[in-house]
């Protein structure tokens, strides 16, 4: 198990290879000219050129991905081009409120979407299904920032029992983590949901019922634990929505964390800090692969690490 | 007179589909004395598994309803029993075994918990005592290293073993009666004689009534006392084992025992029935088996028979032998 996990942990490093050359690339194909955004719209050619060339942009761009390389493994993820900051401090001060916001996020999606797809699995055609299955589909097809308006204009505006946006206190998260997890906890449902009506014809159910077990026991247990072995990989695809989701979401909320830094930093172009967060969304991406693989084999004792 | 354990009479369990009514088990009758080893035999499709389920009442998540008919078990009806009472009855007092043992385990608990799931339920064991009991069960069927594989998982058991941990599940709350579907017909033939070989000697020390459900004349004939032949959904004849091997009444029983290869002999099932179980759709107005039957009489084709005491002890159902008199033709 952990020879398994050191394993996967090292080949993690070449993906990452992989990952980097392809977000260098992907940025420096972004239209604009930073050199121009840093010096200013009404600099003179000369002094663009000057800072053109004290960021190091004037190199061939093979030197530049070499030293953009050996500059994050020095820990060094460079500077702001908009706030003179280290890149580091920049995001590891978004990062936090992006990580509870997906945590909460996720937590009631798995909650509710599980229990929303076992509702429905047993009750299957009666009315607790219908009204499931239309929830669920109502949370895949509305766009999440429809969603999030809708909500601010109840709860906040009408209602005033929640805060707009901003990240304040605890009843912050509420909004803007139900929000962003409307969508995740309809995909959970309809899946656990499918997933579950098949278990539940299998043999071993039978033979559950058959020993006098309640019915409970039956589907919670025997049942669910079976099923959950493909919703956990939907789930961590999913993973990967919340936090393209969140860019959205945080928008909308003014949320002080990484999808916002992120549009912020496209629009001024802000290539050191773009890159930096591209690459710590396909780090979290894989750290998520790699969790999903565990977790099935925590589920499933016929998957032996080698 | 002996301890009656079962009754069944009269049992109707429907299938309600999109294309109509599916008539599985249509007025099946079968009692079952204490320590007393029952065959229900038939070919496939003919209603032997709906009407254990019905006993069980584990027709959940089926289209299939028990719309007539009694089910006592040791004088109590089991049809008016609410669904808490069943689940203690379920696993406890009768217990079934299934055809597959490659599915019938859950794979993702190991076999140690599967076991004592139901001896917690029942004998109210702790988890130390239930383990315990695990073993000796597993013992007792004889899977060698028994204290290792309740650790294991259902995948690393063969066949064989997984259908004898099913038996072990089966007997480990004593129960009154073992309701054994098809149990060695997935299993290949050497592993078949040593499960019904375990069978007779659980039944032996433990004085438990079998219901044995299989399509093999062989396993009846080495397994069981007394016999219930079925036919689409209804019994046509029934007999103890010896009469029923000696002197078969109805021409489906006898086709039966015709298709059976006997060593020695032609085994080229010259014998074996011709044409199909008739579809749901497809029933025949008189009696079921009269479109397959070598005897048919023009009765046969109109009027259905009802199952008839043609001798002590052997009951039948066909025009053969029935009493005109009586059913008034
Ligand atoms: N779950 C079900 N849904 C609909 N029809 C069923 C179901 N189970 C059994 N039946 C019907 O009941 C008939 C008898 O089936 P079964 O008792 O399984 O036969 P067998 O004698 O082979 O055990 C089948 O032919 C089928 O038409
Ligand atoms: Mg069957």
């Amino acid at each position: 198990m952990l020879k398994y996990l050191i394993k996967r942990l090292i080949g993690i490093i070449p993906i990452l290879f992989f990952v980097s050359i392809f977000i260098f690339l992907f940025v420096h194909m972004i239209p604009g000219d930073p050199a121009r955004l840093v010096a200013g719209q009404d600099a003179s050619l000369q002094d663009v050129e000057m800072v053109r060339e004290e960021l190091g942009l004037d190199r061939p761009i093979h030197v530049q991905y070499f030293s953009f390389v050996t500059n994050i493994l020095q820990g060094d993820l460079g500077t702001s081009l908009k706030t003179k900051r280290p890149v580091l401090e920049e995001i590891s001060q978004r990062f936090m409120p992006t990580f509870w916001l997906t945590v909460w996020s996720m937590a009631w999606a798995v909650i509710f979407g599980l229990l929303i797809g076992v509702i429905s699995a047993t009750k299957r055609n009666k009315w607790q299904d219908y009204l499931g299955m239309f929830g669920a589909v109502s949370g895949i097809s509305l766009p999440s920032f429809w969603l999030g308006l809708m909500l601010i204009q109840l709860f906040s505006v009408q209602l005033g029992w929640l805060p707009t946006g901003g990240m304040d206190s605890w009843k912050s998260y509420i909004l803007p983590s139900i929000t962003l997890g409307a969508g995740v906890a309809a995909v959970i449902a309809r899946f656990s949901r499918s997933s579950l009506m098949d278990i539940l014809k299998e043999d071993y159910i039978r033979t559950g019922r058959a020993k006098g077990l309640h019915e409970n026991k039956v589907v919670w247990g025997h049942g669910l634990k079976n099923a959950m072995i493909p919703v956990v990989t939907m789930t961590g695809l999913q993973f990967g929505f919340l936090l393209g989701g969140s860019i959205v979401i945080e928008t909308v909320f003014s949320w002080p964390g990484l999808g916002r830094l992120l549009i912020d930093s496209v629009s001024f172009r802000d290539y050191p800090v773009i890159q930096a967060e591209m690459l710590l969304f396909a780090l979290e991406f894989i750290l998520i692969n790699l969790i999903v693989d565990l977790l099935y084999g925590v589920l499933n004792p016929q998957i032996r690490y080698e | 007179m002996a301890e009656t354990m079962l009754k069944i009479e009269d049992l109707k369990t429907y299938f309600y589909g999109d294309d109509g009514v599916v008539k599985a088990v249509d007025g099946v009758t079968i009692t079952i004395n204490k320590g007393e080893t029952v065959g229900v035999v038939g070919e496939s499709g003919c209603g032997k598994s709906v009407t254990s389920l019905s006993v069980m009442r584990l027709l959940h998540d089926t289209p299939g309803e028990i719309v007539d008919g009694s089910i006592e078990f040791q004088g109590k009806n089991l049809l008016s029993f609410s669904e808490k009472e069943m689940r203690q009855i379920r696993g406890n007092e009768v217990a079934m075994i299934f055809q597959e043992p490659m599915t019938s385990l859950n794979p993702v608990y190991k076999i140690g918990k599967q076991l004592e799931e139901a001896i917690q339920l029942h004998l109210k064991y702790d988890k130390q005592k239930a383990r315990e009991h695990a073993i000796q069960m597993l013992k007792l069927v004889g899977i060698p290293r028994s204290d290792e594989i309740v650790n294991e998982f259902p995948y690393q058991l063969s066949g064989g073993m997984r259908q004898r941990v099913m038996i072990a599940m089966a007997m480990a709350c004593r129960p009154k009666l073992l309701i054994a579907d098809e149990p060695t017909t997935a299993l290949d033939v050497t592993i078949q004689a040593q499960i019904l070989d375990l069978m007779r000697t659980l039944r032996e020390e433990s004085e438990t009534s079998i219901m044995l459900i299989t399509h093999d004349l062989g396993v009846v004939a080495e397994m069981c006392d007394r016999v219930v032949v079925m036919y689409a959904g209804k019994v046509v004849e029934e007999t103890d084992v010896y009469t029923l091997f000696e002197d078969p009444k109805h021409p489906y029983t006898r086709g039966l025992i015709g298709s059976v290869p006997k060593l020695g002999k032609n085994a080229n099932r010259l014998d074996s029935i011709p044409g199909n179980v008739p579809t749901p759709s497809n029933m025949p107005k008189g009696c079921k088996f009269a479109p397959r039957c070598s005897n048919v009489l023009k009765v046969c084709l109109e009027k259905e028979p009802v199952l008839e005491k043609v001798e002590a002890n052997h009951t039948c159902r066909c025009w053969l032998y029935q009493n005109t008199e009586t059913v008034g033709v």
